[in-house]
């Protein structure tokens, strides 16, 4: 009897973490395969397995279902502009992850290193942006950029240079730096302080000059910490919307996010989803891949921050 | 004392995160304030107006009560689903299954999703025509039953029922997260606790509410203030599904912000919303300060 029950329990809980399993997997592939039908293949064989992979059915005709699924993929890539939206999203996002990290280390190794006088406030005073929504900072940002491009072109006019902050990735990539200063400075605050405090004496005792002391010791000591800075800060980039939506208006500028939503909110006055669909999957594989191999650090992230903190 | 020594040394390594963050974040956070004590286009002159901007938000009937309201059953509904599955699958998981690291990677993944990209496949899942899963789904079901409920194709993201459909999308999304965030803090409890709890025979519901339910209380803290500040940001997929065109039934505060200032151009409205869902984050992350008196990571 206790050992039927144990069966019926556990297969309860199988029960209720495959269901969930399905219901996270399943919608996915399901994006996966329409993304290798034709339109008219969406509408007779939505649900089943693919005619590229299955078959297609007598009652077809003449189809060629590698024409389509590649139809599909070229319509997206080329025709609406995804290969150029991926660009777009590999600079914004790597810019900024480079500006972030360098910014970010030097002010927290600073900040965690050096007792001066305003330490704890500065650091309060970086530390607070995390409570800041990007809402209250994107209005008055609008305005702003467009005094700071008035004073650039003023000042790059005699080179013939048009300067603006509207519509271009550099400004888009200020913004994305600047935001995401207060969690990478505490993550980096938080890992240096950590760090054994002699080991920079030493560096410091065997004449090294500050600057060298960090560039030499402190900084590939704190490699962990950027990494784990870096995870999470390209996470947000990568997929970040609001910020593209309200300062990129060209579609050569668009970044993945704002691209796949334009090709969304068309898509509802048109039929072709099978651009759609292989819009979706493009911007899925990569984020898929990169998940993958850094899932265990992203999770054991995720815990240590809101465990230790 | 080792500040004047290394004053050039500081001003180079804080300098360019001073001047950056203090001019993109937090410059504009302050002008903010002060647009939205005032009424302006974007082109003409400000005129200061005081607290009016304020006064006509939280007027009987308006938007932002409207939008308000969105928020708060996105932040019941949909914090309530999530928590409870989230709690219900960690404790499943912490009590050793084989697989456990499958389900773990897996029920995460949607979290790194692209809001954008989540959208727009619960776009696609609600789909009126033929190929849409849920409403054929439904269909088939009420078929096989030979009842029909309600006539489908049921159109769940019209306007009026938009909130109500990204219920189950934002369970779908964010599970995972918490159930990561709970399980890390199961698994520090010892497993001597359950050994005696099982001895004494306490049932697996006795175990979960005596034992884990306590042990994991200042994480839960966390989560449910996450889950609060999380669901008064939540912007993308109301603009996503909406196409850039929220209505008063399908408003939250943060498409409403970007409504007013940059379609209508009443800025100090605009402001004035953000400004209030400034303060409502604010306190909900004071109040998690007081509460658990650590650092939380938000990301």
């Amino acid at each position: 009897m206790a050992t039927v029950w144990r069966w019926i329990r556990s297969a309860a809980v199988y029960g209720i973490l495959i269901s969930w399993l399905a219901a996270v997997i399943v919608p996915l592939l399901w994006v996966c395969a329409n993304s290798l039908r034709s339109s008219r293949e969406i509408v007779e064989n939505p649900f089943g397995i693919p005619w590229l992979i299955a078959g297609a059915p007598e009652s077809a005709g003449d189809v060629d279902p590698w024409e389509s699924a590649r139809a599909n993929y070229e319509a997206a890539w080329v025709e609406s502009g995804f290969s150029a939206y991926f660009v777009n999203s590999i600079l914004a996002t790597g810019v900024s992850l480079a500006g972030i990290l360098a910014v970010g280390v030097m002010a927290a190794y600073a900040l965690a290193r050096y007792d001066f006088r305003g330490n704890r406030l500065l650091f309060l005073f970086f530390i607070s942006g995390m409570m800041v929504p990007p809402q209250l900072v994107i209005v008055p940002m609008f305005f702003q950029f467009a005094t700071w491009s008035e004073w650039g072109s003023y000042v790059l006019a005699p080179f013939c240079v048009i300067f603006t902050l509207h519509d271009s990735l550099t400004g888009l990539i200020l913004l994305y730096i600047a935001l995401s200063l207060p969690f990478t400075i505490l993550v980096l605050t938080g890992f240096l302080r950590s760090l054994p405090r002699e080991l920079h004496e030493a560096a410091i005792i065997d004449g090294c000059g500050e600057y060298r002391a960090f560039w030499l010791v402190m900084l590939p000591l704190a490699k962990p910490g950027l990494v784990t800075a870096a995870i999470f800060n390209f996470i947000g980039l990568w997929n970040e919307y609001l910020f593209a939506l309200v300062f990129i208006t060209s579609e050569a500028k668009k970044t993945l996010p704002l691209g796949l939503a334009g090709v969304s909110i068309q898509a509802q006055y048109r039929t072709d989803f099978g651009l759609m669909f292989a819009g979706f999957v493009i911007v899925l594989v990569p984020t898929l891949l990169v998940y993958l191999m850094l899932q265990r650090r992203l999770t054991r992230g995720i815990t240590v921050g809101a465990l230790k903190g | 004392m080792m500040g004047a020594k290394h004053r050039g040394f500081l001003l180079v390594f804080l300098g360019p995160a001073f001047v950056l963050y203090g001019l993109v974040v937090a410059l504009p956070a302050v002008r903010a304030l002060l647009y939205s004590l005032q009424k302006w286009n974007g082109f003409g002159d400000a005129e200061f107006v005081g607290l009016a901007n304020f006064v006509s938000l939280f007027e009987e009937g308006s938007l932002f009560w409207a939008a308000l309201r969105n928020n708060a059953i996105l932040a019941l509904a949909g914090g309530s689903g999530i928590l409870i599955l989230s709690l219900l699958f960690a404790s499943l998981i912490h009590r050793r299954v084989r697989g456990a690291a499958v389900f773990r990677v897996s029920f995460f993944f949607p979290n790194v999703l692209a809001s954008v990209a989540v959208a727009l496949l619960w776009t696609l899942l609600y789909s009126t025509t033929e190929f849409g899963p849920i409403n054929a789904l439904l269909a088939s079901v009420q078929g096989a039953l030979g009842i029909e409920f309600i006539q489908t194709p049921v159109t769940f993201l019209h306007t009026s029922t938009l909130t109500w459909a990204l219920v189950p999308m934002l369970i779908w999304t964010a599970t995972g997260f918490y159930m990561v965030l709970f399980l890390a803090a199961m698994e520090n409890i010892p497993e001597t606790y359950y050994e005696a709890a099982e001895l004494e025979g306490a049932s697996s519901w006795q175990q979960f509410r005596n034992i884990t339910l306590p042990l994991i209380r200042e994480v839960l803290v966390v989560g449910v203030i996450f889950l609060a500040i999380t669901s008064l940001k939540i912007f993308d997929p109301i603009w996503v599904m909406e196409s850039g065109q929220p209505q008063r039934e399908s408003h939250v505060l943060a498409t409403l912000v970007y409504q007013q200032a940059f379609s209508e151009f009443a800025i100090g409205q605009g402001a004035a919303v953000a400004v209030v869902l400034f303060v409502l984050v604010f306190g909900i992350s004071l109040a998690a300060l007081r509460m658990s008196r650590r650092e939380a990571i938000e990301y």
